[in-house]
């Protein structure tokens, strides 16, 4: 656990999952949990330190309520990096933690060596308007998949035996706090500042997502200056998921080149 | 005990495949279902309805707010009472409520609230309420994990644009105001305020904290209410306050008839329409952060009252009318048994304010009349004294004074002469 107090801000206590040495990498998991030491977070950790803080008002992660408004999540992973002391950094972002990559990269520069965004929310097209992610529960579910849903998903989520409802708190928990930034549309602002982002971007995108059409991922590779993308065929929401050795792939190659 | 008429504004003409073909009976209802024409009459029926409960001796007419739904076509309470301030006598204006923070600003609700107040002389009850998930996260778009803040914020900024005498700044999280200086301020200074809750701990609090009435407002009866009401009064007994059964208001949907089968004939299909055209998906009725974690665990955790499988069955309408009235859903049958059942139950929750539904799905407006001037004359005049030794700051002391002056008495003709025989 790692306790960030920021003044006139807040105090947060994060959970972090962290393994692997090298490079620093930060990870920012999607809106409906921290994947837990999931398998494409270990290999990328084979080769690079990988920090995947797991957003507060998630799990155990605390501090939500201090959020006024995405300005502050950027600012609170700037200052989570900064107390790692590290000066420059590689981020990866997944969905909604795709979204706090993107204002990150756009607010401190500096901070951001290299930017992956992943199936990555912050915009809205009125062209290609995004289904509900808070939608029927079994249709987000078949919307977030390419193929069949997986039997279980990544998670940090660990069963209590005392606690029949653990897993429903988890759960409504982890999408309440998503709510505040991707309710009801999950449009922040985000269009006008993805032009100041420096960062050399890789956009990937897993083709059949049916929460994000394709046409976002292209909106955001039109947006940000240096932004190329990396579509993963036969994939949905979670491409590391379901097409593990091409993500891992097609992320190291792009950090790496 | 008070009584406050009220009735959902249920729009009649829904065909009978309604549910089935439209799973939701809010959000996303096809608009062509409603005629603006008859939702027209709709509205000019309740406020006849109201009109004569104010006659009858209601000690208030109740509102309220909901938003995209066939099931309550009321989206501003205060454009309904505004019309009954001006059409009524002696009932409050029992508002409940306004979504506060669906109002931007809120001073909005403190502007209209307190103009509702001038026009009826001092006759408002000022209702805060959350609103339901369907008003709020989906019709007005509010992210759920702000409604609360959002809530408490505009509550602080309402009640102190009521009550400080000089123009203050307001400088909250999701209102900035210069000059605060609402005019006119209410008659009542303030009104008395109610917040209805689902039996959350935070809003037992809330309520008691703030010298508020407590509204359960729930259709579903008294045994679904038991556990519920149970521990509002476990927390008013453990914060050592007054039992007051005032604090504590209820719904309870109403027919009364000239006899139990004659309630069963006039009532039947209006209660089944009611019961089944309320449907909500579970994620239009459960999104993500609506209810905080705290709460979330008590529901999960409380003793039912009404086993899920009835409740499924009273909104499926598999349900005879005697099996709703049993449940406890509707109380049913002539003035003698309603008055009987009325009694146990607000004996039993301790209720001092009753919410009484005198009208329901697509029922006729004289079948309503009828119910009204029973439970007027027949039903009300025997409960009023119950509670009448506990004060209540929760009504305007002028509908209080006024209702008693007017409101009809037991019938001479109710009980023979306790020395008839001599007579």
């Amino acid at each position: 656990m790692t306790t960030l107090e920021i003044p006139h801000v807040g105090r947060f206590d994060v959970q972090v999952w962290e393994q692997g040495s090298g490079e620093p990498l930060l990870y920012l998991h999607g809106y409906e949990r921290h994947p837990g030491g999931a398998g494409f977070l270990r290999r990328l950790a084979e080769s690079r330190r990988v920090l995947a803080p797991e957003q507060p008002g998630y799990g155990r992660s605390t501090g939500v309520e201090s959020f006024t408004d995405v300005l502050d999540v950027a600012l609170f992973y700037r200052e989570l990096v900064e107390s790692w002391g590290i000066d420059r950094i590689d981020v990866v972002g997944h969905s909604l933690g795709g979204m706090f990559a993107a204002e990150l990269a756009a607010i401190a520069p500096q901070l951001v060596r290299r930017l992956v965004l992943v199936n990555a929310f912050g915009l809205w097209l009125d062209s290609q308007p995004a289904p509900d992610p808070f939608g029927a529960a079994d249709e987000v579910k078949a919307a977030k998949w390419h193929g069949e849903a997986p039997t279980s998903e990544p998670t940090n989520f660990e069963p209590d035996p005392d606690d029949p409802h653990a897993a429903i708190l988890f759960s409504a928990q982890n999408l309440g706090s998503a709510t505040k930034f991707m309710w009801p549309i999950a449009d922040r602002g985000l269009r006008r500042r993805l032009p100041l982002i420096d960062a050399p971007t890789l956009v990937v995108h897993g083709t059949s997502d049916g929460l994000l059409p394709p046409a976002y991922a292209e909106e955001f590779v039109r947006l940000i200056p240096d932004a190329r993308l990396a579509p993963i065929e036969a994939a949905g929401h979670y491409p590391m998921v379901e097409r593990e050795d091409e993500f891992v792939a097609a992320v190291t190659d792009f950090l790496e080149g | 005990m008070k009584f406050h008429w009220f009735a959902e504004a249920t729009y009649p003409a829904l065909p009978t495949t309604y549910p089935q073909r439209h799973p939701s009976g809010s959000v996303d209802v096809p608009a062509a279902l409603v005629d603006p024409h008859r939702a027209g009459e709709l509205y000019r029926m309740f406020i006849r309805l109201m009109q004569q409960a104010d006659r009858l001796g209601w000690d208030g007419l109740a509102v309220n707010e909901h938003h995209q739904t066939t099931f309550a076509m009321t989206p501003s309470p205060n454009l309904l009472a505004a019309g009954l301030a001006s059409t009524t006598e002696n009932a409050a204006l029992l508002v409940i409520g306004n979504s506060l923070a669906l109002y931007n600003p809120p001073v909005r609700v403190a502007e209209e609230l307190a103009y509702l107040d001038c026009l009826s002389g001092g006759r408002l009850i000022a209702g805060f309420v959350f609103g339901t998930p369907m008003d709020t996260a989906f019709a007005y778009g509010v992210p759920p994990a702000e409604l609360r803040e959002r809530f408490h914020e505009a509550r602080e900024l309402i009640t102190r644009a009521w009550t400080e005498p000089e123009p203050f700044a307001f400088n909250g999280r999701y209102n900035r105001l210069r000059y605060v200086n609402v005019l006119p301020r209410p008659v009542q200074a303030p009104p008395p305020i109610w917040v209805p809750g689902t039996g959350s701990v935070e809003t037992w609090d809330l309520v008691l904290d703030e010298g508020y009435c407590y509204g359960y407002l729930s259709f579903f009866g008294l045994a679904n209410a038991r556990p519920i009401v149970r521990g509002f009064w476990d927390r008013v007994e453990r914060r050592g306050l007054e039992p007051n059964p005032h604090r504590m208001a209820f719904t309870q949907l109403v027919c009364v008839a000239d006899t139990d089968a004659e309630a069963e004939r006039l009532y039947g299909d209006a209660v089944r329409y009611f019961f089944t055209r309320q449907r909500a998906p579970l994620h239009y009725a459960n999104p993500p952060g609506y209810t905080s974690r705290a709460s979330q665990r008590e529901v999960l955790e409380r003793a039912k009252g009404v086993s899920t499988e009835d409740r499924l069955r009273a909104t499926r309408g598999e349900l005879s009318f005697w099996e709703y009235d049993e449940l406890g859903f509707i109380v049913a049958g002539t003035p003698e048994r309603v008055r009987q059942r009325l009694h146990e139950l607000a004996v039993e929750l301790r209720v001092g304010q009753l919410i009484t539904c005198m009208h329901m799905g697509d029922l006729a407006e004289d079948v309503a009349a009828m119910n009204n001037e029973l439970f007027g004359t027949r039903v009300a005049p025997f409960l009023r004294e119950l509670w009448a030794e506990y004060d209540d700051p929760w009504t305007p002391p002028v509908s209080r004074q006024r209702v008693a002056a007017a409101a009809p008495g037991i019938p001479v003709d109710a009980f023979p002469s306790p020395r008839g025989g001599d007579a």
